[in-house]
């Protein structure tokens, strides 16, 4: 099996053996230090910090007593959070159409790339050149909104899924990394009796699982965080999906205490409750993401560097 | 500001998408039953009252279902088997379909569906002004034709003597195409909070005017002197939105300050609109601020610190006072001082008056309702404004939306109070219940609880406030300004001076405030309101409420 690794380069500078470094280069390694363990803190302090609010209690975030542990320890917040079956419904929304979402985006893409990858296509100038108009002009929302809803498919996942199928930004780097495997490869296949669709399937995937990953992360972390596409076609609550949920208890209660909203509005969301949610929701890329995370970094620079 | 630009790009897009197909419809030959005021409306009869006056209990002849937008409140999420749903299919035959859209993005939703052409016939949750925008698409009712259908409404506005507030959502066609909410008195909700336990230590009173608030403060720092006795809050987006609300109020400049910043300000000497930036009261009011913040009686960062920065300061202990709400004093600061300063007393004191006396300023109008052009073509069109009337007019139908059902959710004493069953909360009114009036029933739903009686507003008070309340309904209540309706050409004219107007003005109060800027420049400053085309955007107003008062004295002729 023939693996591609473009994280093969090392960036590390490579000292030669009983070469002792330079004062200044040690003056530069502390100062780095330094500044990278602030950025880390600067990063990591936001979410020490909605982790300490989840465990806490509301009175003493509303007065602003929780900073990196929690005041007022409890769980009960997570208890009634949790017992929300309309927070599990919108959850269980959002694995669906991230599922469904993203599958359906890898396969039009992944055909559309590989289409593109042909150089002597007919045509070809013509498909990207639709594909990349699209990147600079939209329809614009009410016509979009109009399309989607006289194709009959608002309150159903194919709202999400069907407008936002193709990225042109990740079909473009998959065409890049697709043309940069070997031409000769594919005349072997079809000199041994492969189709095209046998030649993509069989013998162009199985070698380019490193793009695939990262297009599905790609895929699957921008369906999860997405809200508004929801927001927009969806008409009942039990059709959200978590994202407008959270959404929506934050700005709910921000501003109906800031805003002068009348009598019956000035419900407060607890402070805790958001927190919890936040918690909750983003949960599931944050675990993942330090297992995948190295995907993220060879796919920006996939494509970059043509062979 | 990248929020407020994405809207109105909404809104006109809406707007041009809406006359676009207005024009298609113009082409077509239908015989457009359009805007002819007092039209036939026999086709439109189907499930309606054959008489319906004031008070009735309304019911569709059979049951009907009418569409409706429904602004989610996450503090009480939409759920399909409340009992204001079954309640009011049971008591009126009517079943209301929801369209539930997040409050967090409720307005954008909103555009984007009246300009697909696909919005349900019921929008609530409009604030008058915000339907202008939506008028030229020719997608809304000119509710004001149909008012005949509604003797609620009539009656309310009559009896409380309302056609002033409401002339202020004409549109240039002498129309309204939103039925607001009705109040029958200027409901004032925002003042301060003060430490009374700090003024009982100094042996102050509580402050009753202005004068009396900066000596308060000036004995507070007297003792404190380590600490600026006030630090506020609702500085973001509006810096000083309530306070300087407050004390332009006071000082007579319009509207006030802060949230309540308008360009014009009506000057009834001259009988015309002028500049609020460039008032006298509103120098006085900036004097003021200034004085509390030259002699750090005010904290600087108030104008720009966040909400939880500001609470944690008073509830901490370190400042004495700060601007409030009543559901903010009982929710944020009691709980928060208990736990910091046990001893603390906190209370919301009357609005400080000024100069201009014992008055309250404000509109009458709470949030209301559009309805979609196409209910007018619709069977039921005369059946739905009648339950309209009913629902959001009506005493029973106010009490309904509010309260519940008598003997479910609320009882009544011979005195005419509410008091909620023994299982039943709200706004902590009750709070060893286990249910909610509004997450688990449906009622006191900002989509259809609002508005009407002072008596009915208030019975869900807590003493405290109806003492506060009672302070502030004794006050008089100044006219609103007369009506200005701007014709299309000149709404897009005004809404291209109105914002950075509007922004230049905020923006030289605050350096004038915190000193930035010294007092003595302020003739510089009211010339530079020119240069912001303040004239030009005067003179719009003027000749639209010219035009108003002169349509009006011929329509009174003819």
């Amino acid at each position: 099996m023939v693996t591609l690794d473009t994280t093969a380069i090392e960036d590390k500078p490579t000292q030669p053996a009983g070469i002792r470094t330079t004062r200044g280069y040690r003056i530069f390694q502390v100062v780095n230090a330094l500044i990278l363990t602030a950025v880390i803190v600067v990063t990591l302090y936001p979410m020490i910090n909605i982790l300490a609010r989840s465990f806490s209690g509301d009175g003493y975030i509303r007065s602003g007593k929780v900073n990196l542990l929690p005041r007022g320890f409890n769980i009960t917040t997570y208890k009634a959070v949790m017992t929300n079956s309309m927070f599990w419904v919108n959850y269980r929304n959002t694995v669906v159409y991230t599922v469904v979402a993203t599958v359906v985006a890898m396969l039009l893409t992944t055909v559309y790339a590989y289409v593109l990858s042909k150089k002597d296509l007919r045509g070809r100038g013509v498909l990207v050149g639709v594909a990349v108009f699209t990147m600079f002009f939209s329809g614009g929302l009410i016509p979009n909104y109009v399309l989607v809803t006289s194709l009959g498919l608002k309150n159903s996942v194919w709202a999400i899924a069907l407008p936002n199928a193709i990225s042109v930004f990740n079909l473009l780097v998959m065409k890049a990394f697709f043309e940069g495997l070997p031409v000769e490869l594919e005349e072997q296949a079809a000199i041994d009796g492969l189709n095209t669709y046998g030649t993509l399937w069989r013998v162009v995937l199985p070698l380019s699982k490193a793009v695939l990953a990262t297009m599905v992360l790609f895929y699957a972390v921008s369906f999860w965080n997405s809200w508004f596409a929801a927001f927009l076609y969806m008409d009942h609550s039990d059709l959200m999906p978590v994202t407008v949920y959270l959404r929506n208890l934050i700005y709910g209660s921000t501003n109906a205490t800031s805003v002068g909203f009348s009598e019956a509005d000035a419900t407060a969301v607890g402070a805790n409750i958001q927190a919890v949610t936040i918690v909750l929701t983003t949960l599931p890329i944050l675990v993942v993401y330090p297992f995948v995370q190295r995907y993220f970094v060879s796919g920006v620079t996939l494509g970059a560097v043509k062979g | 500001m990248n929020n407020i630009s994405r809207r109105s790009m909404l809104v006109s897009l809406g707007a041009t998408l809406g006359a676009a197909s207005l024009g298609l419809a113009g082409c077509s030959s239908d015989g457009g039953s359009d805007d002819d005021k007092g039209a036939d409306l026999s086709k439109n009869r189907t499930d309606a009252m054959d008489k319906f006056g004031v008070n009735e209990q309304f019911k569709a002849s059979k049951p009907v279902a009418f569409t409706t937008l429904l602004n989610d409140n996450p503090g009480y999420p939409e759920k399909a088997n409340w009992l204001f749903w079954t309640e009011l299919a049971k008591r009126t035959n009517v079943t209301l379909k929801p369209t539930v859209v997040p409050l967090s993005d409720y307005e954008n939703k909103r555009s984007v569906i009246i300009g697909g052409g696909d919005a349900p016939l019921l929008l609530p949750k409009t604030y008058p002004g915000q339907e202008a925008a939506f008028v030229s698409s020719g997608a809304i009712l000119a509710v004001s034709d149909y008012v005949d259908l509604m003797p609620n409404f009539k009656d309310k506005l009559a009896k409380w003597n309302l056609q002033g507030d409401l002339d202020t959502v004409l549109q240039d066609d002498g129309k309204y195409y939103v039925l607001p909410g009705l109040h029958e008195d200027v409901w004032i909700d925002y003042s301060f909070a003060i430490r009374t336990d700090v003024l009982d230590e100094l042996g102050l009173q509580i402050p009753k005017t202005l004068d009396e608030l900066y000596s308060v403060l000036k004995a507070m720092k007297a003792a404190h002197p380590d600490s600026y006795p006030m630090t506020d809050r609702w500085s973001q987006p509006t810096p000083g939105g309530a306070m300087l609300q407050t004390f332009g109020q006071a000082f007579g400049a319009g509207y006030g300050g802060g949230w309540g910043y308008a360009n014009a300000a009506y000057d009834s000497a001259s009988d015309k609109f002028v500049l609020t930036g460039a008032m006298d009261q509103y120098k006085a009011m900036i004097a003021y601020a200034q004085k509390l913040v030259a002699e750090k009686l005010l904290d600087p960062e108030s104008f720009t610190q966040t909400d939880d920065q500001a609470n944690a300061k008073f509830t901490s202990g370190k400042s004495f006072v700060i601007s409030t709400n009543a559901q903010e004093l009982v929710n944020t600061y009691r709980p928060g001082l208990a736990k910091s300063v046990p001893s603390a007393k906190v209370v919301k004191i009357p609005v400080p008056t000024g100069p201009a006396g014992e008055v309250k300023v404000g509109l009458r109008l709470e949030n209301g309702l559009m309805i979609s052009k196409k209910a007018r073509n619709s069977a039921d069109f005369v059946a739905m404004m009648q339950f309209v009337d009913w629902l959001f007019y009506s005493d029973d139908g106010q009490i309904f939306a509010k309260w519940g059902v008598e003997g479910v959710t609320y009882t009544r004493d011979a005195s005419g109070n509410f008091h909620l069953t023994n299982d039943v909360d709200y706004v902590g009114l009750n709070p060893t219940a286990t249910k909610k009036l509004n997450v688990d029933f449906g009622f006191s739903n900002g989509n259809f609880a609002y508005g009407g009686s002072t008596q009915l507003l208030e019975s869900t008070f807590s003493q405290e406030e109806k003492d506060f309340q009672k302070v502030m309904t004794a006050r008089k209540t100044l006219p609103v300004p007369p009506p200005h309706p701007l014709n299309a050409d000149e709404q897009e004219q005004f809404s291209l001076y109105e914002a950075p107007l509007k922004d230049y003005v905020q923006q030289q109060t605050l350096k004038f405030i915190l000193g930035d800027r010294p007092l003595s420049e302020w003739d510089a400053f009211k010339g530079e309101l020119k240069g912001k085309n303040g004239d030009q955007y005067l003179s719009l107003l003027n000749g639209a409420y010219d035009r108003f008062k002169k349509a009006k004295t011929g329509g009174d002729k003819s």
